[in-house]
């Protein structure tokens, strides 16, 4: 039996069943995508990990799940409020097992820019910035990167400037999932709605196993249907442009 | 003493060319009525430092207040996304930024508050940040290990959105503080907007939960729904409707003055100070 599904739920699924039981995942800022991914994860196969999120919760219980991951309604439920410094101070002293990252631009080595394209003093380009990503990459001990869009412009041969560089295990997207090894990013999954002459073509470096990479498996009913509870209001599809959210 | 104010006499505390820090994070509890008085009264040439400015710096950058920010991350979250006022005026070389991660502009605060010139900080291995923004590099004495460094950064002024002061400015911040606590211990002076001002005896009652006291504070101002449209925990979320009207209307030639002056009336309300 086939069950519907598109970009958002293979990414929220893919996401998920990349945290393990009994971890501290730490969810910041701008991130619904991996706060749905980790509260799915909390209701499945990863029960025992702990969520700390940058709205001050640790493992939070708020009514209902919503886009803006900054907000202090993720300390409700909480016993603790865990502030901005105590996370920083957390993560140097190597206490963070898992981080999601974004990213606006990443190259084959695995180096992110989400800083500016051009001159620094007058871009052509200027994106948000790596928010805590140049501390965290190289000290959280598994990061997890993933953007809601797959573009040569995003997956490019060479950044032309490093904001964050470090311990990248996975980079999840619309249409496949990465991981590093031995340096190079490489096809970890290719989703099952993408064909690979679509995926190379969507990336502006060459992926060296392209041929040879599994294809992730779907998600189960399970995993949908725990999802649609989790998230009756779809904050998993906020990261995507409207009309972006077809698999085809 | 009081310290009460009514919000544009203690906006005319801030000087042209100062360096000031605001509370709250992208469209959380941001002292908005304060920021928006700022670019009703022109305030010039300021640096602000901030690791995660949103709606504060978008309006900032749209009214020219602002010459260069030292940040992390600048954005307004989802739905909306990028800061798109800051993003113009970054890229027609009207506003520098000093590119940091947020934890490195968090050192550079917690250095001023200790009173120490610089503070060693963990992490940015890899990255071309301290290069490009002029962070150290030093031989740790101890283990012979070398760590980047930041400078000491003093703001002049830390503007903070709390949900209760007393006259005094002694405050509580329910929720998540995000950085303010050190944001008030980093500046020279603090200025609280408040939802509430209660008698001093209230914070008195549970003095831990305090988070600012008063021996920062230079001003205080009611400010009742002085977020909006950002959010201030426990009583509002931030205001999806307006946040998007904000935008909309800043795509228009004359969309600021007009937001500015449709937003007067409820920044200035409620202004009647305390005997």
């Amino acid at each position: 039996m086939s069950v519907a599904y598109g970009p958002p739920e293979m990414m929220a699924v893919a996401m998920a069943r990349l945290i393990r039981d009994g971890e501290l995942v730490f969810i910041g800022v701008n991130s619904p995508l991996p706060l749905v991914a980790a509260s799915l994860a909390r209701r499945l196969h990863a029960p025992n990990c702990t969520l700390l999120s940058i709205g001050g919760g640790v493992n939070p219980t708020p009514a209902g799940l919503g886009a803006a991951t900054s907000s202090a309604r993720l300390s409700i439920g909480s016993a603790s409020v865990f502030d901005n410094v105590d996370f920083y101070g957390l993560v140097a002293r190597g206490g963070v097992d898992t981080t999601f990252l974004g990213l606006a631009q990443i190259d084959e080595r695995g180096r992110v820019n989400s800083s500016f394209i051009g001159e620094q003093k007058r871009p052509t380009v200027r994106f948000p910035g790596g928010g805590g990503a140049a501390t965290i990459l190289p000290l959280s001990r598994r990061v997890i990167l993933w953007r809601a869009s797959h573009s040569p412009r995003i997956f490019v041969e060479e950044v032309p400037f490093v904001t964050s560089a470090g311990n990248i295990d996975r980079v999840v997207t619309p249409l496949c999932t990465f991981r590093k090894e031995e340096g190079f990013l490489v096809l970890d999954s290719i989703h099952s709605y993408i064909d690979r002459e679509r995926l190379a073509k969507s990336t502006g470096f060459a992926i060296r196993n392209l041929d040879r990479a599994p294809v992730t498996p779907p998600p189960t009913a399970a995993e949908l249907s725990e999802l649609e509870r989790l998230d009756p209001t779809g904050v998993r599809r906020s990261e995507f442009p409207p009309g972006d959210l077809s698999a085809a | 003493m009081s310290k009460q104010l009514a919000l544009e006499d203690a906006v005319r505390l801030i000087k042209n060319g100062q360096r000031i820090t605001i509370g709250g994070t992208l469209c959380q509890r941001v002292p908005a009525a304060f920021v928006r008085e700022m670019a009703r009264q022109a305030v010039r040439d300021l640096e602000l430092v901030k690791p995660s400015p949103g709606y504060d710096i978008d309006l900032l950058a749209a009214a020219g207040c602002v010459r260069r920010i030292r940040s992390g991350i600048v954005s307004l979250e989802q739905p909306f996304g990028m800061a798109p006022n800051f993003r113009r005026a970054v890229e027609e070389g009207r506003l520098e930024v000093i590119e940091n991660a947020c934890p490195t502009i968090m050192a550079s605060l917690q250095a001023a508050s200790f009173g120490v010139p610089f503070q060693p900080v963990a992490g940015l291995q890899g990255s071309d940040i301290p290069k490009v923004s002029g962070f150290g590099k030093v031989t740790d004495p101890f283990s012979g290990k070398e760590v980047y460094v930041v400078e000491a950064i003093q703001p002049d002024w830390a503007i903070i959105h709390v949900n209760e002061a007393d006259a005094r400015g002694n405050a509580r911040i329910y929720g998540t503080p995000v950085w303010d606590r050190l944001m008030s211990r980093a500046a020279r002076r603090c200025i609280l907007t408040a939802e509430k001002i209660l008698p001093t005896e209230h914070f008195a009652s549970q003095p831990e939960l305090t988070v600012v006291p008063e021996l920062f504070v230079e001003a205080v101002v009611l400010a009742p729904s002085g977020a909006w449209p950002t959010s201030s925990y426990p009583d509002h979320d931030l205001d999806e409707a307006a946040i998007w009207d904000y935008l909309k209307k800043l795509r228009a030639p004359d969309g600021l003055a007009r937001y500015l002056e449709e937003t007067k009336a409820h920044d200035r309300s409620e202004k009647e100070v305390a005997a």
